[in-house]
């Protein structure tokens, strides 16, 4: 019982910066450009939301700082795939590893690392908070539960907004968008932004409603992850969801054990969450399932009346 | 037959030779050719919080006892394409005594020290050896045993935890030595351990520490080099013990003592014995006790009574003179014994150390 209840409570803290990660790439992902920087976005979040914690401590600034300086180092990677055409591939890893130096450099520079600071406190949802076994869900700091909205917003606006229409058009097939009078060079280029900017957030929530500091390269892989989640998911903001809930599970689960003297080969349960991504993917494959559901111009620059 | 008889000892004599001459290039020590310049490579940056950061401080430490600055460069991963180019830029520049500090540097200082062997190359945390290479650790189960005494009198539930990395000897030892420590003030004292996989993740530290918490760990140890254990025993109101640093500095109400780094007591002799010429590296590395400048505790501000640790200084005291604390006889947690009486587990023994005492709770 105990042990159900303080797993549910600590998996929030791991699926949320996995579920808004995935929702920013396949929102960028839909206008069919590839984005594979993910590990380095949420760092550059993360090192931004902890100095403007530090700086003025509010910390819905803080996550709107996080966003910002991810969408800002985003315009890099818009710049070299939408304009010049670089490979989407090798552009994506170079923003990773330019991320990683950058926020290494920064944080030791302005001496930001292993700064603890407040992050928000817990918000119980009466009387959801009082249920058995699993009222801890419902005692989470304010973003968690703001998660669902974001959710909400991103899907209304990519199925039933023209925008969003236009914008999952350009990722279709941007022949006929740009056909259709469509800027596809500025969609892409906005959901570029747009999805860094969420993938920004999820680097913030690790760092100030998380971890409550930063530590260089603190990410640690979950960038790579989110990527994986979202091939997982078909481009599907919900599947995406459901996705990082189930990380969130296995990965809440695992000190769980431990802590509760369980014997289990700890080897084995480190790596269950990378065989459960294994299993599914061999499953989607086997099954047909979903072939069609990548944007059709994924990784592919547009360039106005090339044959192809 | 004969032919072969007289091919086997011109062998064996040619043999001999060689063993002579490598006897006689061993009795000669390392004797540097010009005045002494020091270069530091760093792991991670100067200001981590842990590991780098503590010979930072004995960096500066050492410039003051020794008179003369020292380069360093930060964040030199443990990649030969890395290690090398930053040692040999500082050699170029008229380094001659090139000090490292990582695990992963073993390899490469090895080679180094073989292509330079007007060098003196100095490892923290390394494993190899050679006329003019030296490796150094300090006994970190010494310190994690106080810290272990510390923790066993501030436990009210006598439920312990500790936050690892990865299970293999350096951290079992430490595991082992302060579940020993803790038995020492209260001998119904067990310590779960979680093993996070990753020295620096923040994000599993975090939910390790959390778990233990819900458990009803009252006391969190750590061998892994964030804070976070320690920031998150203050949140939940309980108590932890350091490693690498006095890890009060993040977490001033839980952090009761810690099992500190204290670089500067082993290098500054060292570094001296290399500037006066015919330096011996110690054969298989230095592995330093309390005494001699490995590491020590330091006590935070809370959580101990005076007679909590007037005991504690009396173990301290104690290894000092000589008290060996994986002395038999010694079982493991399975019954089996790993240590007989009147004997006590030697270096190589402690490196391999892939068992835990009564007490310890860990996944297998």
């Amino acid at each position: 019982m105990e042990l159900i209840t303080s797993w549910l409570g600590n998996v929030p803290d791991f699926a949320v910066p996995y579920a808004l990660a995935a929702l920013g790439l396949i929102l960028t992902e839909r206008a069919g450009v590839l984005a594979l920087g993910a590990e380095g976005l949420l760092l550059a979040g993360a090192l931004a939301s902890i100095g403007m914690q530090l700086a003025l401590g509010v910390t819905g600034l803080s996550l709107l700082a996080g966003m910002a300086a991810a969408a800002l180092v985003s315009v890099l990677f818009a710049v070299m795939v939408i304009i010049l055409r670089i490979n989407q591939v090798i552009a994506g890893l170079t923003l990773v590893f330019f991320c990683q130096g950058l926020t290494s450099l920064l944080g030791t520079l302005l001496e930001w690392t292993n700064q603890p600071i407040q992050g928000l406190p817990a918000l119980a949802l009466w009387p959801l908070s009082e249920l058995p076994l699993i009222g801890r869900l419902f005692n989470q700091n304010l973003m968690v539960y703001l998660t669902a909205p974001i959710f909400f917003a991103v899907v209304w606006y990519l199925q039933r907004s023209t925008s969003g229409l236009r914008l999952r058009a350009v990722g279709e097939n941007p022949q006929a968008a740009d056909a259709a009078g469509i800027p596809v060079i500025a969609y892409r280029f906005a959901a570029v932004m747009a999805g860094a900017a969420l993938v920004g957030l999820a680097g913030a929530y690790i760092a100030v409603l998380s971890t409550k500091m930063w530590i260089a390269d603190m990410s640690g892989g979950r960038g790579w992850i989110a990527v994986a989640l979202v091939i997982f998911a078909r481009w599907s903001p919900w599947k995406a969801l459901v996705g990082a809930l189930l990380f969130g599970c296995i990965e809440a689960l695992i000190p769980q054990l431990a802590a509760a003297g369980i014997r289990l080969p700890q080897y084995f349960v480190l790596m269950t969450p990378y065989a459960v991504t294994l299993g599914v993917m061999i499953w989607v494959a086997l099954s047909g399932r979903g072939q069609n559901d990548q944007p059709g111009a994924l990784g592919e620059p547009y360039v106005r009346e090339e044959r192809r | 037959m004969i032919d072969r008889w007289m091919h086997k000892a011109a062998g064996l004599v040619a043999g001999g030779l060689l063993l002579a001459a490598g006897l006689a290039q061993a009795e000669d020590g390392f004797t540097l050719k010009g005045e002494p310049k020091i270069a530091m490579l760093y792991f991670d940056a100067k200001n981590d919080g842990g590991w780098t950061q503590a010979f930072d401080e004995a960096r500066i430490k050492i410039e003051s006892e020794l008179g003369q600055k020292i380069q360093f460069v930060e964040k030199v991963p443990e990649s030969a394409s890395a290690i090398k180019p930053a040692a040999e830029r500082f050699i170029a520049r008229g380094a001659n005594i090139v000090i490292g500090t990582a695990f992963g540097y073993s390899d490469s200082f090895k080679e180094l020290a073989e292509k330079y062997p007007d060098v003196a190359f100095l490892n923290g945390s390394g494993t190899t050896n050679g006329h003019n290479l030296e490796s150094f650790y300090g006994r970190t189960y010494e310190t994690h045993y106080l810290c272990g005494m510390a923790a066993g009198a501030a436990s009210k539930s006598g439920k312990l935890g500790f936050v690892a990395a990865n299970p293999f000897g350096v951290v079992n030892w430490t595991v082992n030595a302060f579940e020993m420590g803790a038995r020492e003030m209260n001998p119904k004292a067990t310590t779960t351990v979680i093993f996070t996989g990753a020295w620096n993740d923040p994000v599993k530290e975090r939910a390790a520490a959390m778990a233990l918490i819900d458990q009803g760990a009252d006391v969190i140890g750590q061998h892994v080099d964030t804070p976070t254990p320690q920031i998150v025993a203050q949140e939940r109101g309980v108590y932890g013990t350091g490693h690498h640093r006095d890890l009060s500095q993040f977490a001033p109400e839980a952090t009761i003592c810690s099992a500190i780094w204290t670089w500067e007591r082993f290098l500054v002799p060292e570094l001296k014995k290399i500037i006066a010429g015919n330096w011996k590296p110690a054969p298989y590395g230095a592995f330093m006790t309390i005494s001699e400048g490995g590491g020590d505790i330091a006590f935070g501000k809370v959580g101990l009574s005076e007679e909590a640790k007037a005991k504690i200084m009396a173990a301290r005291q104690a290894i000092i003179d000589g008290k060996h604390l994986y002395a038999g006889p010694l079982s493991d947690r399975e019954g089996k014994e790993r240590v007989p009486a009147g004997s006590s587990l030697s270096d190589a023994e402690l490196w391999q150390m892939d068992w835990y005492v009564d007490g310890v709770i860990t996944q297998k």
